[in-house]
Parts: C-alpha cells; structure tokens; sequence
C-alpha cells in the first residue's frame, strides 16, 4: 500500500472517530434541548415540589468562589490548561458553590452539587509565539474560596493602602511548558440562568452540606463517607463526646465563624488574629442565610433527575443544544463519508 | 467483506442508529411531557382544596357583622359547593373562575367594614386565601403552558406519526368552556 493511501485511510479512520464523537454529543445536545424546551418556566413564589424549570439572576449565597484562570469572583468556573500541538491537559478544575436564582417574584437556593452546567467559555486565550501568557489571563493566588460578606470599610481602606511584598505566585500548572492555551468557563452573580431540577424541601436533603458543593475533580467532602470516620463519630457519639454542637465543631460551630464574622466571640489561640464581631445586622443576615427552614423548597438534584444548569433564558439555551444536535448529524454525515472515502481506497488497491 | 459492502453497512447502521435514537427519545419526550401535565393538574388540586377548605372560615368570621351583604356571602358559598375534585377540567375551571370572582367581591365588601377589617383572623385568614388565589393563578399558567408544550409536540412532525400508534390526543386547557360559565344553581337554603 503507497503513503497516500495509508495517508487516506488515517484520515478516513480519524474521520469516523470524529464523526461518532460528534453524533454522541449531539445525542446528549438533543435530550438537553427536549428536557428544558418541554418544561414549562415555574414563578418562583408558587413554586411545587418536583422537577421544575425556573429562570432567574445569580445571586450569591453564603460564599462565592475565585476563578483559577482570570481571578473572577463567581459560583461556577471549569478551567483547563492545555499545552503543545497535542493538547496535553497541564491543569483542569470544575468547581461550584451554592447560590440563588431570583425571578420577578422571589428567590430560591439551589444545592449544585451532581448538576450538568452548560455555559459559554469566558476566556479562550493562548501564549504568544514567544510564550508570554496572555494579558487575559490573571492566574487567582490563594483559596477559591471567598467570603461574601465585606469587612468593615476602615480596615478594608487600611488593606488598600498597605503595601505588600510581592510573592513568587504558586500557579496551578507547569509554566516551563510552551504554548499554553488556556479556556474558562464561569457562572457570575448577575449572569441569568436557567435551572431544570427537582424542587425538594431543604430538610429532605440527604447531605445539606454535600449538595452545596460542585468538585468534579475531588470532592473535599469524600472523607465524610469514609467507613473509618462514620465509626470514629459513632464512638464518640456513643461515649457522650458529640453532645452538643459547640463541643463537636468549638468555634465552628457559631453561624459566621468560617467566612471571619462570627456573631459572638470564638474561643482563640492567644497569638491568633482575632476576628472583627458581626454587627447586629450582619448577625441577623448570617443567621438567616445559614439556616433554612426544613419546610423551605430548594433546588437540587434527584437520583433519577440530574439537574441542569445552563446559561440564558430557555430559548437561547434549546437554540444552543439543538446546535449541538445539528451539529452530530454532520458528524454522522461526515463518519459515513468517511467510511465511503475509506472504502473507495480499500477497493483502489 | 468487499469495502463497498463494508462501508454501506456501516452507513445503514449509522443511520439506523440514528433514526432509533431519534423514535425513542420522541417517545419518552411525549410521555415525560403527559406525566408534567398530570403533575401540574394535581399542584393546581392542591391549590383548589386548600382554597375550599379556607372559604369557610372567613364566611363564618364576617357573616355576623355583614347582615347586609348576604349576596356577596351567598356567591362565594355557592361557588364552593360547586366544586367537585371528580368533574372534568374545563367545568373545574369555571368553577373555580367563579370562586375567584366572588371571593374578589367579598375583598371589596370587606374593605367598606373597618371593624372587620381589622380584626386579626378575618386579616389572616384574607391574606392566605389570597396567596391560594395568586398559587392557584401562577400553576393555571403553568398547567395551560405544559398542555400547550404536548398539544403542539403531539401535532408535530415526526411525534405526529408515533401519536396515531400511541392514541396520543390533546390534552385540554384550564380555561372555562362558553357553556360551563353560566353561574352553578346550587340549593344552600337551611334544610
């Protein structure tokens, strides 16, 4: 057999490829436009339990998140670094936080942990011929958590205008590699969104505190479900230890303490900075934020209904799955064509 | 296998595939879309027993104070008799359009009776009929925008082949029919 037709058949057999992962993208574009395109918009003021879809504005929760990739406050980001002509992923994170969606006629938290998020890349930007990275990209130094709740605006003037030492930045990917491209994708307070997902009362949750976080590449909360902690707790509990929440949590127990306003004094070492106090207001707010009625109607995802969180209002977010789909249907017709191209070369020999 | 042979089985397969996903993700849209509608029926039922359950209190509370307004208390009693969780949707829905309307007017009556007004359960029992009302409204609209979701599916290219197999036919909608709008005669005299 000569080059050009092993050249051929490669082509032929990475057309194929190419086309089935298309169609089978497509597949899934399709069942996403039918499920939020047959689902009828709920207000979310008289919202039922069940599968429901609702439209609205972000709004934050109790803590946002900061991007990896461009330092974006947000409740959603997956970013992935890709370096050289291959494509070899340097860097790849999915990561998600608790929000709200408000509607003209209230608001609702959603638990996003299980949720499929359809949105737009923010920023898609490579390394220049020389490798500089791109001015777009503003690599977040520290946790992706943040509180949401400011400090008070005497020591945030005082932050401002402290000068800091600069700090050799710990990134999240090999620099020394060339050619970078790097792509991010983020949910932003404000963004309007459209959640498919099951309207369930707050108390019904089997793992409040689980749902309320999206890992795709490592679930922080995964120790829970370890078989040696369950018994360790079970102990302790027996032997009386976890009687009350103070004595289990200490400080982490008082509504606050974790994003630096706790609403009454923590018990701290003597060298430890001491938290500013949450004024009464903060109090009431934190207070409220962090404690759902167990009657109080919540999105999140079911075993048997995946919840979908997508970008824009549902037309603009069936119009985009039904692209896909469009989209899978040329890749079928570009499998078959290359089977065809394939085959003619097969039969030339 | 010849190559040409091959490359034309993979094409029907292809296609085959293709057509068998399209059928059977048509068929559980259409049956996915008939349980939303019963669903939403059944929220709307809810919203509906509630609001019958409350009417009577708040008659009871103003019916001493408004001798003078029997109508109005009479429209909204006969309205609730006439409700009956069996009857097809489009007599519900009269009848709960007239419940609406009587117990808008009975709003209205209220406002002119102060001492009415003010007293703490006619207000909370007013508000709570009126956050029924505003449920009952919002899941109308969402039932009526499910139905029409099926109704349109079912009529379209290609469920309308799968919906002559299945004996899929449209749903109807929460809106009073010309004949069911006539006012219930309903007998609420004293035995």
């Amino acid at each position: 057999m000569s080059d050009d037709a092993s050249l051929l058949l490669v082509l032929a057999a990475l057309g194929i490829a190419g086309g089935i992962a298309l169609l089978v993208r497509g597949f899934g574009g399709y069942r996403s436009a039918v499920r939020v395109g047959d689902t009828a918009t709920s207000r979310i003021s008289s919202l039922a339990a069940g599968e429901v879809r609702v439209t609205g504005t972000i709004e934050p929760a109790e803590v946002t998140i900061t991007s990896p990739l461009q330092a974006r406050e947000c409740v959603w980001y997956r970013s992935e670094v890709t370096a050289g002509r291959d494509g070899t992923t340097t860097f790849k994170d999915e990561r998600g936080v608790g929000f709200r969606i408000r509607d003209a006629t209230g608001s609702i938290r959603v638990f996003p942990r299980g949720a499929h998020v359809d949105a737009p890349d923010r920023l898609d930007d490579k390394d220049s011929p020389l490798g500089e990275r791109p001015p777009s990209v503003t690599v977040r130094t520290g946790s992706p958590f943040q509180t949401q709740v400011a400090g008070d605006r005497e020591s945030e003037i005082a932050a401002l205008l402290t000068v800091h030492v600069p700090e050799p930045v710990d990134e999240p990917f090999d620099r020394s590699e060339r050619g970078l491209h790097y792509v991010e994708a983020r949910l932003e307070v404000g963004d309007v969104v459209t959640v498919v997902g099951t309207a369930v009362p707050f108390g019904h949750l089997d793992d409040p505190d689980g749902a309320d976080l999206l890992d795709r590449y490592g679930d922080p909360l995964a120790g829970l479900d370890d078989p040696e902690v369950a018994m360790n707790i079970a102990e302790a509990r027996e032997a009386g230890i976890l009687t009350t929440p103070e004595e289990a949590w200490g400080n982490a127990a008082i509504p606050g303490f974790g994003i630096g306003r706790p609403v009454r004094a923590p018990e701290l070492d003597a060298a430890a900075t001491v938290p500013v106090l949450a004024t009464a207001a903060e109090a009431d707010t934190i207070t409220r934020t962090w404690d759902l009625e167990p009657d109080l109607l919540v999105l999140a995802a079911a075993r048997d209904a995946p919840m979908l969180v997508a970008t824009g209002a549902p037309g603009d977010v069936v119009a985009r799955e039904e692209g896909r789909f469009l989209l899978g249907l040329l890749g079928a017709v570009l499998a078959i064509g290359a089977a065809i191209a394939g085959a003619v070369v097969l039969a030339a020999q | 296998m010849n190559p040409s042979t091959g490359a034309a089985m993979f094409a029907i397969v292809l296609v085959g595939v293709v057509v068998a996903f399209l059928v059977v993700s048509t068929y559980n849209a259409v049956i996915a879309l008939r349980n939303r509608i019963r669903k939403a029926w059944a929220n709307i039922d809810v919203a509906l027993k509630q609001r019958h359950d409350q009417l009577p209190n708040l008659v009871e509370a103003v019916r001493g104070v408004m001798a003078f307004e029997q109508d109005v208390l009479l429209d909204v009693t006969r309205a609730r008799a006439a409700y009956t969780a069996a009857d097809p949707i489009p007599r519900q829905a009269a009848v709960s359009e007239q419940t609406s309307a009587a117990v808008r007017s009975l709003f209205a009556v209220v406002e002119r009776y102060p001492e009415i007004k003010s007293a703490a359960n006619v207000a909370a029992l007013q508000e709570e009929i009126a956050r029924l009302e505003n449920i009952i409204a919002d899941r109308r609209e969402l039932y009526n925008d499910q139905v029409f979701r099926y109704n349109t599916r079912i009529a379209q290219v290609p469920t309308n082949f799968l919906a002559g197999a299945f004996g899929w036919t449209p749903e109807p909608f929460f809106a009073a029919e010309e004949t069911e709008r006539e006012r219930p005669a309903v007998d609420i005299s004293p035995a």
